[in-house]
């Protein structure tokens, strides 16, 4: 005898906590970002909601292509892309592909600039159809981010792992000497800009990752170590806050300063960087 | 000074009739909640424990919270956990500056002022404590995938803890510190060095007068063993993590009879620290690299040896 199959109304949908994109009742995982909707929200008393805990060899789409999300404690992005889709990343990161998956290299300006910055040169572009796979050198997860028309996202320093070929890849010079000496990110941040067509982003932090959204003019001050991304209209400065007692003890504390509006992604393992 | 594995229970139970008390940090409470409100270790599910005797540190849900003071602490993730502070008017808590994640705009951070300066550097030990004042919020985590302990403290209670192993105590914790008293010297011609398996000093972390709350960071995963009176073990110096203050540690050295110099480069003898009970050790599961050249040993710390 077969169980009865619990009714489900074709229009209710499923609003993913996550990306916001909106799923079919039945569906377990957002068929965007792949966060499971049968979960509860993980947001702490402070307003960090936790990166979705991808399950294991979760799946989800972009344009023809789809992405399989495979292990836990170093988890690797397999994908298998659709004829005519490209993703790009920093061949660092590169774990595996097919061999009949054609390469090629992103039309790069400022070169020089990049070099200079420690940024990679060249990113690579793996075309469909085929399948290639990613997966970055510590203990982490992986953070999917949809990025919608008209959504800009800074990203730290090879934080990024690979990005659909729909979302403009750029870079921004974090303004100001203090920023460049103390701000950790180094002098520059990747920028992300999706014009026209919806894209997908998969960053890799290190240890957990944690998401806040801050209102208009809400500040908040993180070790810049943990920045791991935001949008472009949160700012970014740093403060220093002196520590010093006595003859020996003399040190300072180097902080970002990020105020809203918008996304602030940090991660909890962070880079560590020597203050004065 | 009692030890952290008194039994009794140390605070009354609930008005439910129900009571538990916590196998980790041994707080009484009604039962009702999922996690220990003293240490978040999760209330429903059994202890974890070796053939051997080492107890796994206890389940911990993600976003467990504990109490401590008026004040709270919530904890987040599991791969490098993060604890996320409410910290309440006048509440307080220390750290040493490189655990900070993020903190409220609000809360008034200093410095706090430690004593002997002088051997605290030549013991590679941080100078200076930073010290967070509520209200507001404020948050730590380590730069290494492991697990967050929580050991609250009541009145009388010590614990002695590896260096650099600390990450924030409440400010009704005393923090103090002590010559490790382990080493050896090396010599190869003229040249000799003095080598600190466990580091030249060790953290004491007290509550005199009120209940404190201590949280260390351990690399990998951390298991808790309870030696009876005399009973001894050895431990991978890098591996140990905390004691009671009751347990003795001395060194131990172990090697192959009738070995010759060529054996040195791999590494052909064993250093050990040797723990004496009664009390709690803890060890955590990924560790450093012991740092020893090979040369020979001229002169140690009291220790015992042995050739096979």
């Amino acid at each position: 005898m077969t169980e009865p199959q619990p009714h489900h109304d074709p229009l209710v949908r499923i609003e993913c906590q996550w990306c916001k994109s909106q799923n079919e009742g039945t569906a377990l995982t957002c068929r965007a970002c792949g966060a499971p909707l049968d979960v509860k929200d993980m947001v702490s008393d402070s307003g960090w909601r936790e990166a979705p805990r991808l399950r294991d060899m979760t799946e989800f789409q972009f344009g023809a292509s789809a992405c399989q999300v495979e292990g836990e404690i170093v988890p690797v992005a397999e994908i298998n892309l659709g004829p005519g889709d490209s993703v790009f990343f920093e061949h660092h990161v590169l774990l595996w592909k097919d061999d009949s998956t054609r390469m090629s290299v992103l039309p790069m300006t400022g070169g020089v600039k990049r070099a200079l910055a420690g940024m990679p040169f060249i990113i690579s572009v793996a075309h469909g159809p085929g399948r290639i796979a990613f997966s970055r050198d510590a203990t982490g997860e992986l953070v999917v981010l949809p990025i919608h028309p008209g959504q800009e996202l800074d990203v730290r320093e090879h934080a990024f792992l690979v990005c659909s070929h729909t979302v403009d890849y750029t870079y921004v010079r974090i303004k100001g000497l203090r920023n460049i000496l103390f701000g950790g990110q180094g002098m520059f941040m990747d920028r992300f800009i999706a014009t026209q067509a919806q894209g997908i982003l998969l960053l890799h932090g290190y240890g957990n990752v944690f998401q806040r959204n801050l209102k208009p003019g809400e500040s908040i001050l993180v070790e810049p170590g943990a920045f791991l991304y935001k949008d472009a209209s949160v700012g970014m400065e740093v403060e220093t806050i002196k520590l010093t007692s006595g003859f020996f003890g003399g040190t300072s504390m180097n902080l970002a300063r990020m105020t809203g509006p918008g996304r602030v992604g940090i991660q909890s393992m962070y880079v560590h960087h020597t203050t004065e | 000074m009692t030890n952290l594995d008194s039994g009794s229970p140390l605070a009354s139970a609930g008005a439910s009739g129900r009571s538990y008390t916590c196998s980790w940090c041994g707080m009484a409470s009604d039962g009702t909640a999922l996690s220990c409100p003293a240490c978040g270790a999760a209330v429903d599910v059994r202890s974890v424990v070796s053939r051997s005797g080492w107890a796994e540190l206890p389940g911990r849900r993600d976003m467990a919270k504990l109490q401590f003071g008026n004040s709270y602490c919530q904890i987040e993730g599991t791969y490098v956990p993060v604890a996320d502070m409410n910290l309440a008017a006048n509440d307080w808590v220390y750290f040493s500056h490189h655990v900070l994640l993020w903190m409220d705009t609000q809360v008034k951070v200093s410095a706090m002022s430690l004593k002997g300066a002088w051997k605290r550097m030549l013991a590679g030990m941080p100078l200076i404590m930073t010290q967070a004042v509520g209200p507001g919020r404020i948050a730590f985590s380590r730069d290494a995938p492991g697990e967050m302990i929580s050991l609250p403290l009541q009145p009388g209670q010590a614990v002695d803890v590896r260096e650099h192993l600390f990450m924030v105590a409440t400010g009704s914790v005393t923090y103090d510190w002590f010559q490790s008293n382990i080493w050896f010297t090396t010599k190869e011609g003229d040249e000799q060095e003095t080598h600190y398996p466990l580091g030249m000093l060790l953290d004491r972390f007290q509550a005199p007068q009120y209940p404190g709350l201590l949280l260390l960071h351990a690399s990998g995963n951390v298991f808790v063993r309870k030696l009876e009176p005399g009973q001894t073990i050895l431990v991978k110096p890098t591996a140990f993590l905390f004691k009671d203050t009751s347990v003795r540690m001395q060194l131990h050295i172990e090697r192959p009879a009738g070995t010759w110099r060529s054996w040195r480069s791999w590494g052909d003898r064993y250093l050990w620290i040797r723990l004496h009970g009664p009390g709690r050790v803890a060890v955590q599961s990924a560790y450093d690299k012991l740092e020893d050249n090979g040369r020979n040993i001229i002169s140690h710390s009291g220790a015992t040896t042995r050739q096979w």
